[in-house]
């Protein structure tokens, strides 16, 4: 089982990259897990026709420890499991510690060694603030943590924090960074500033997405451009970017 | 109301667990909580804490360190300590600050462990669970941890004894007459899980044929060492003299059939006498013992954890006061810690039986050696 944290700033297209490379992957025949750790919710929205699933700390919340591990769960578009970590009322209570406590859930109720995935992918809200958002790369959870940026100062600054966490957190024996991906909002010399932070940070850009209308054609289907527009450059892309991932994770090593 | 004691008191937490299971090991145990917080722990829930020198700390975690998660400094004081005390392992273990704020206590103690050379546990209590849990926890830290190399069998059937701890079984000759009570039956005590024995021996668990299992604390360690050593266990504190040849004969035949057991029986027994609260092993072998020496049936309430296998097809497993009150409500005979009866029918006969883990140092000087001197010595 190989396991991935995706990062990146706010509104730069994790969710939207990460659901089209479980699609993608789920295509090739790989059981995916998608695990939206955002009190948003809306991490895998793109995967069940943009509907709302019922969030692990909604469950929690309603029903202390009464549910199963099937109700904390929906299958998506070719199958790719889809679980929302949910959060507490906005502007109340923690959301840090809410993803530590929704993700320790999925694990007390067998998520991993019921399903069985190939690939676990956590999707983690914008930036490490906090303890809680640094849970999907510890130990037993991912193995790989890829950071989205796009060529805007704002998002690289955002990618190289996170990266500098990943590195503070090496001697806890935490995930390590496996490299940077590339998502293109057509800025002036966006190759080469993200070329220069992926040096500066000793990564690799592991993929890179053309800005395409058809992103957000797709999301207003609520699909995938897997799913909505299968056969376009698009779709292409997103696929030659899960092979990408697949191959830096298993440069890595397989932690199982 | 739920979740909250009004009128009774509540058990010792987590922490309380882990401290009390390692105190006797060498180890160097922190808790890592606010400065203070440590009178509960050490005044209330320790009885070898005058008597007894142990490695136990606390972090004294201030406001800012826990707002910055300035793990760096908890980190480089046990370090320091760590290297002036040398102790044989140092075990590290939550409190609600560090739950709040997302504390991964497993990196912790593979920082400490690969600045300090000394082998680190990290345990994620946090004070919502009670000392069981706790204990729990430490027992199977030890036992993961410690318990790795084949081990030869010993020569006579061999026993360890998990789950042993002064909140279930305060300090007044329990542990010491468990052990002997094995040994004048031909059985060898390896190591007891964990007072009267050293880090050395626990290590030596897997030499044992069976393991019994005197609380819910020793449960998960039990299980570890089947998996690991094949060792069966078996579930029952040797209480009474009728009974306590009940468990030896058990630990006999586990060994023999290689199958797990419950020394007490587990079926539904129809008209009860009364009721007995407590931990779940203790209060079903207390049931078990009453039954057979006195024709009481005492029916069991357990308020702390217990699993499935622990309990009685009729036994009563509620944690909340007014839930409590409600299983009490037309009761005619209670046993129970002292501290229970506010909420017992007025009429009804109530057997005091202290528990450390629930009223701490109040009633210690009563509670009775129930495996020295029988029950008797109770009703």
């Amino acid at each position: 089982m190989m396991k991935i944290a995706v990062y990146g700033k706010g509104g730069i297209g994790k969710s939207t990259t990460v659901s089209n490379v479980a699609a993608a992957l789920a295509g090739q025949g790989l059981r995916v897990m998608q695990i939206g750790c955002d009190p948003k919710a809306d991490s895998t929205t793109m995967l069940h026709g943009g509907t709302r699933i019922p969030t692990v700390l909604d469950l929690v919340r309603e029903r202390k420890d009464d549910f199963s591990l099937e109700e904390m769960v929906v299958q998506g578009f070719g199958g790719v499991i889809c679980v929302e970590a949910g959060g507490p009322t906005p502007g109340l209570g923690c959301a840090g510690r809410g993803i530590v406590a929704a993700l320790d859930k999925l694990a007390e109720k067998g998520a991993y060694e019921v399903y069985k995935p190939d690939l676990v992918i956590y999707d983690v809200l914008g930036d490490v603030v906090c303890g809680g958002f640094s849970m999907p790369m510890r130990q037993g959870y991912a193995d790989k943590v890829f950071v989205v940026t796009s060529g805007e100062n704002m998002a690289i600054y955002a990618a190289a924090n996170i990266a500098t966490a990943v590195e503070n957190f090496r001697d806890r024996g935490y995930a390590s960074l496996g490299g940077l991906i590339l998502n293109r909002r057509n800025v002036k010399n966006e190759q080469q500033k993200v070329e220069e932070l992926a040096q500066e940070l000793g990564t690799d850009i592991v993929g890179t997405l053309d800005h395409s209308d058809l992103v957000t054609q797709a999301e207003e289907l609520g699909k995938t451009v897997l799913e909505a527009f299968p056969g376009s450059d698009m779709a292409q892309q997103y696929r030659d970017l899960a092979n990408s991932l697949l191959q830096a994770c298993r440069k890595g090593g397989d932690k199982g | 109301m739920k979740q909250t004691a009004r009128i009774i008191s509540t058990y010792a937490a987590d922490v309380s667990g882990v401290c009390s299971a390692l105190y006797e090991l060498g180890g160097m145990t922190v808790m890592h909580d606010a400065s203070g917080c440590n009178s509960t722990y050490n005044t209330h829930d320790e009885p070898r804490w005058y008597d007894m020198d142990s490695m136990v700390y606390i972090s004294a975690l201030s406001e800012m360190e826990a707002v910055m998660g300035d793990d760096e400094k908890l980190v480089g004081d046990i370090v320091s300590v760590a290297k002036e005390l040398n102790p044989k392992f140092i075990a590290v273990a939550g409190t609600p600050i560090p739950m709040v704020i997302g504390t991964d206590f497993a990196a912790v103690a593979s920082m400490i462990e690969k600045r300090s050379g000394i082998p680190t546990m990290g345990f994620s209590t946090n004070g919502m669970h009670s000392y069981l849990s706790g204990a729990s926890m430490a027992f199977a830290g030890l036992a993961r941890r410690f318990c790795l190399g084949e081990t030869e069998k010993t020569e006579a059937l061999g026993a360890n004894i998990l789950g042993l701890t002064p909140l279930d079984f305060s300090v007044n000759g329990s542990a010491q007459d468990i052990k002997a009570l094995l040994e004048q039956n031909g059985i060898e005590v390896v190591s007891s899980w964990a007072m009267g024995s050293s880090l050395e021996q626990l290590e030596r668990a897997g030499a044992a044929h069976v393991n019994l299992v005197v609380s819910y604390a020793g449960l998960e360690t039990a299980k570890l060492l089947k998996e690991r050593f094949g060792t069966p266990y078996v579930a029952g504190v040797p209480v009474g003299r009728e009974f306590s040849s009940l468990v030896v004969q058990r630990l006999y035949s586990a060994a023999r059939t290689e199958e797990n057991a419950v020394a007490y029986p587990k079926k539904a027994r129809g008209h009860f006498d009364g009721v007995i609260i407590g931990e779940s092993v203790m209060a079903h072998s207390l049931a078990a013992a009453a039954l057979l020496e006195q024709g009481k049936n005492l029916r069991v309430l357990c308020p702390l954890e217990a699993e499935k296998e622990l309990l009685g097809a009729d036994s009563l497993h509620v944690h909340d006061e007014t839930d409590i009150a409600e299983c009490l409500a037309g009761e005619r005979l209670i046993v129970a810690d002292p501290l229970y009866k506010p909420i017992c029918p007025k009429d009804a006969v109530f057997v005091p039986l202290a528990h450390e883990a629930f009223s701490g140092r109040i009633f210690r000087r009563d509670i009775p050696d129930l495996i020295g001197r029988g029950l008797n010595s109770l009703f």
